[in-house]
């Protein structure tokens, strides 16, 4: 579908009612990957090509100039730090408390550590590896552990899942598990309590100072699809009883779970998109850090949609977004790629209730804070 | 060796002083000649004690050359020229020769009459400047003197803004000046040949940034005004009438028409008769794509944008106005702004950068107390926008601008190494060429390798084939004969005997004689005969004949044999060759001193 300039210029005056803040950028490779690093830092890195740049990127200061905004011109994002990877960067996580990523490379047999520096040199360095004992053709996901030690959740499939220490790569932890199931991602609750979830849908609960798991498929899974999840836990407590899961097919099903009883999901609907056949695991489900009950969904298509879970009933269908976010198929360039851009990733500021950043298969970077037209006016 | 050396000038990294020093092949020149807007002593200037301790810099540069009109690339010219001297030309495009000036003077304006300074150039001294200057056009080379030539491109960033390529002999640098490489409404992106300079300068203040598309910043200036006119306030907006005045008019009508708005919008008088004067400038400076948009509507005869009256700022309710100066340090801008700024529901919107010293520069900075003639202060609660519409290019824009000219090395000036080593890294693997960042003062020394071209004539080509032995291995040099011609630019390589043709001189022969006596009892004809024996057995790879005549000739050598009546066993060889086979004559000539065999 292809946007004609009257409808691209129909959408940035309607941005004018429709955004409070607006910011369109284009990295010269595109990005998978939006991991903070500071409260004002974001890594971004890029998936095309044979080597691939990494870059730590401040954010407009014009998004932080609070009452003096209107002095502030800066609209542009800084590069702090640069690096260069040696192949495609397919995830990246940052190490909290350290100046430490982490990324894998599509099939790779060995996570990258990368030190991303601090004032003396604007270089990103690789400081070493973790080497992985299976070489399989699918990369591994990874999260980082919420422990003191620094140290990395990563697998790529179940029975492969542990936890290495990235200062000696002693292994802290493995899966007892015995599946060839795919991770489609994982995260820990809390320090010791960790979720991951297959691509069939599949969701396992763990402890590391437990070698089972729970293990919780899904009611009627479906052939085919692919689950992605995102995890919302309210960072004052710590115990999982405060964690919500949602789950979301590659066709638009969307489950609710409560980490107390993740055998039943509290609410399943149907979300009004297309069904994603795309190989690239695009798909996205992030829940809001500030906005109560609010979670985002992309990888679809070019768009990426808020939804307000509190009016979902425990069966909905096709609940409406209350906002979508359509400037990468409109602010679209034809010269930047052919085809209609898809968005790869996204990412909420993690204070400003309603500000988001958001990635497209074109290279662009968007920042944005929307208007929500019932409660901003 | 060769070489090329680049220095910028002044103390201090900080961008804000663009003045750089190059020389190549003999010549000196000067790119930019800027002022440091920080500063209100003398580092503001660009450090010239590098040139010459004392004195004029005339013969120490064969031409300066100014990028464009902004103050931090040509602030400081009429001090270089008319304070420190210089005489000598300096180039700059039409457009910026002609708003230079006014910008030079409107600054002389607010530095001596605001802020009192003396140790500044005056109005005479700018209008003395600019008589030295000499305009450029695109794509044209300027022939500087029989060496050093110039050619001006398309750099984008503001009207008359130039990228410039210097060349003596086959050695050549590009400076950027300010570019952009996307383009916008009105100016297009900056272009330049697969020149392939052996160096290409380029600002790195920007470099490591990545740039907010001009859609978002443009929108962001529509929903602030648009805020303002919604809640009955006004919006004044500061402009310097030759340049940005033009483009935010077109896109407020545009506004306007969309949203069907009906607030009124002004643009004050003395806009229109400058503006008049820029589209003129702009219409011949632009490519014909832009043009043809340009022309399609005619820049003054705005539906929604009507002419100024002083009186109107009096009016009630919403309004924009656009009134000039820029930076609202005198004139109608401040009037205006002198009677809005009181009203929290009102608008400033500055659009460009402020000098030190003006009421524009004191807002931006927050203050809201400001200080007016007579001891009387002006509360400023009116809202106060800063927004920038300049054109750079970034990161992924120096990666183009490399991309298109192959250069086969890169300066960056302006910039903090420990900050640019990632880029410098990324410049280097991605192109395989070398990236230098010197500091302020620091000179960076590139050896070239220029190839001198000589052309070879083809008789002599052929000459040196009929030579005969093995044919020329392509990896092992072999030495050839020539004459080297240099005339009107050109070298030749030529024989010998069409030089001495086109020099229209004779050839002369040298031919050497020599006797050498011998004993011998045979007769002269088998003495002769027993010296072409004894040779031919010495001498196996050489061509010796027998000649009836009476002659044996060696190469080129000639052997006869004589003797006297009186004595006639006592043989005289003669023994005559030329120049060219001395060795060999003086060879034969021991050779036979020491007797034949019996």
């Amino acid at each position: 579908m292809d946007i004609s300039s009257d409808e691209a210029e129909d959408w940035f005056m309607e941005s004018l009612n429709t955004y409070k803040d607006l910011h369109v950028f284009q990295l010269e490779h595109p990005t998978k990957v939006i991991e903070w690093t500071g409260d004002k830092c974001i890594c971004v890195a890029g998936y095309t090509g044979a080597r691939s740049e990494i870059l730590e990127l401040l954010l407009p200061l014009k998004l932080y100039a609070g009452e003096n905004q209107g002095l502030c011109a800066e609209r542009d994002f800084k590069v702090q730090h640069g690096g260069f990877s040696e192949e495609p960067v397919e995830s990246l996580i940052h190490i909290p408390g350290t100046r430490c990523v982490v990324t894998t490379g599509s099939s790779s047999s060995a996570l990258q550590i990368w030190d991303i520096g601090g004032d003396d040199s604007d270089v990103i360095k690789r400081t070493g590896v973790i080497n992985l004992k299976s070489k399989s053709s699918k990369g591994s996901k990874i999260a980082p552990g919420l422990t003191d030690e620094p140290a990395v959740l990563h697998g790529s499939c179940i029975s492969e899942v542990q936890l290495t220490e990235i200062a000696t790569g002693r292994v802290l932890y493995t899966v007892a598990k015995e599946s060839s199931d795919s991770v489609s991602g994982l995260q820990f609750v809390n320090a010791c309590v960790f979720l991951i979830c297959a691509s069939n849908g599949t969701l396992l609960m763990g402890d590391t100072r437990d070698p089972s798991t729970c293990h919780y498929p899904l009611q009627d899974s479906k052939s085919g699809l692919h689950w992605s999840f995102g995890l919302r836990s309210d960072r004052s407590q710590s115990e999982p009883s405060c964690c919500t899961v949602a789950r979301l097919s590659s066709s638009g099903h969307m489950l609710l779970s409560d980490l107390r009883d993740l055998q039943s999901p509290f609410c399943q609907t149907q979300l009004n998109v297309q069904h994603s056949t795309s190989k690239n695991d695009f798909l996205n489900v992030s829940w809001a850090p500030v906005l109560d009950r609010c979670l985002s969904v992309s990888g679809f298509d070019g768009t990426v949609h808020i939804y307000n879970t509190m009016d979902w009933s425990t069966e909905g269908q096709n609940p409406q977004p209350v906002f979508s976010h359509r400037g990468h198929e409109m602010s679209h360039e034809a010269k930047y790629s052919g085809s209609p851009p898809v968005v790869t990733t996204h990412s909420w500021h993690q204070s400003r209730p309603k500000t988001l950043l958001s990635a497209a298969t074109d290279g662009s970077l968007h920042v944005w804070d929307w208007l929500d037209k019932i409660t901003d006016r | 060796m060769p070489d090329i050396k680049i220095t910028p000038l002044g103390a201090g990294q900080d961008v804000g002083r663009s003045c750089i020093l190059v020389s190549i092949g003999g010549k000196n020149i000067m790119l930019d000649c800027g002022m440091h807007m920080g500063y209100n002593d003398d580092r503001r200037f660009p450090d010239f004690s590098y040139i010459t301790q004392n004195g004029r810099l005339t013969e120490f540069l064969d031409c300066v050359i100014i990028s464009h009109f902004h103050l931090d690339h040509c602030g400081a010219l009429p001090y270089m020229s008319e304070m420190v001297g210089y005489d000598g030309p300096i180039y700059m495009t039409h457009p910026t020769k002609a708003i230079c000036p006014i910008l030079l003077e409107d600054f002389r304006k607010i530095t001596v009459d605001k802020k009192g300074e003396t140790n500044f150039f005056t109005s005479q001294m700018i209008k003395d400047c600019m008589k030295k200057v000499v305009p450029l056009n695109l794509h044209q080379t300027v022939q500087v003197d029989e060496e050093l030539e110039i050619k001006a491109y398309y750099a984008g960033h503001v009207l008359g803004a130039a990228m410039v390529q210097i060349k003596v002999g086959l050695e050549s640098v590009v400076y950027t000046g300010d570019y952009n490489m996307t383009p916008d409404r009105h100016l297009g992106a900056a272009w330049i040949d697969k020149c392939r300079p052996d160096i290409l300068i380029s600002e790195s203040t920007y470099a490591t940034t990545i740039r907010d598309s001009k859609r978002c910043r443009e929108r962001d200036f529509l929903k602030k005004v648009h805020e303002t006119v919604e809640r009955g306030g006004k919006v004044l907006i500061p402009v310097f009438a030759l340049g940005r005045a033009q483009e935010l008019c077109i896109l407020l009508e545009t506004f306007w028409e969309r949203m069907n708005l009906k607030a009124p919008i002004y643009f004050s008088t003395g806009l229109t008769e400058k503006a008049n004067h820029y589209y003129k400038l702009f219409i011949t400076w632009t490519n014909q794509k832009i043009r043809k948009t340009f022309v399609q509507r005619n820049m003054f005869e705005f539906k929604h944008i009507k002419a100024f009256d002083r009186s109107y700022a009096d009016n009630p309710g919403p309004m924009v106005v656009f009134a000039t100066p820029g930076m609202l340090h005198a004139g109608q801008s401040l009037q205006i702004f002198k009677k809005w700024a009181g009203n929290e529901k009102n608008m400033v919107i500055m659009p460009g950068y402020c000098v030190q010293g003006t009421v524009g520069h004191k807002i931006l900075n927050g203050q809201k107390k400001l200080e007016m003639e007579g001891r009387a202060t002006l509360d400023v609660k009116l809202q106060v926008e800063y927004m920038s519409f300049s054109a750079h290019a970034d990161a992924k824009g120096i990666m183009q601008l490399i991309r298109m000219a192959e250069p086969r090395n890169m300066l960056l000036v302006h910039g903090e190494a420990k900050k640019m080593e990632f880029l410098k890294d990324k410049i280097e693997q991605e192109f395989s060429i070398s990236c230098y960042m010197p500091a302020n003062g620091e000179t960076t020394t590139i050896v070239t390798n220029p190839s001198v071209p000589v052309d070879i004539s083809l008789n002599l080509l052929k000459r040196e084939m009929a030579l005969g032995g093995p044919l020329p291995d392509a990896k092992r040099p072999r030495t050839m004969h020539g004459t080297l011609i240099m005339k009107d630019n050109s070298l030749r390589l030529v024989s010998p005997e069409q030089a001495l043709k086109e020099l229209g001189l004779s050839e002369h022969q040298l031919r050497f004689t020599c006797r050498v006596q011998l004993h011998d009892p045979h007769s002269d004809t088998d003495t002769l005969g027993r010296i072409y024996t004894h040779l031919k057995s010495v001498l196996k790879s050489y061509s010796i004949q027998h000649v009836p005549d009476g002659t044996v000739i060696v190469e080129s050598i000639v052997i006869k044999v004589t003797s006297s009546a009186e004595e006639p066993n006592l043989k005289v060889i003669l023994l005559s060759w030329s120049y060219q086979d001395e060795e060999l004559g003086s060879f034969l000539s021991t050779l036979l001193k020491k007797g034949l065999p019996s």
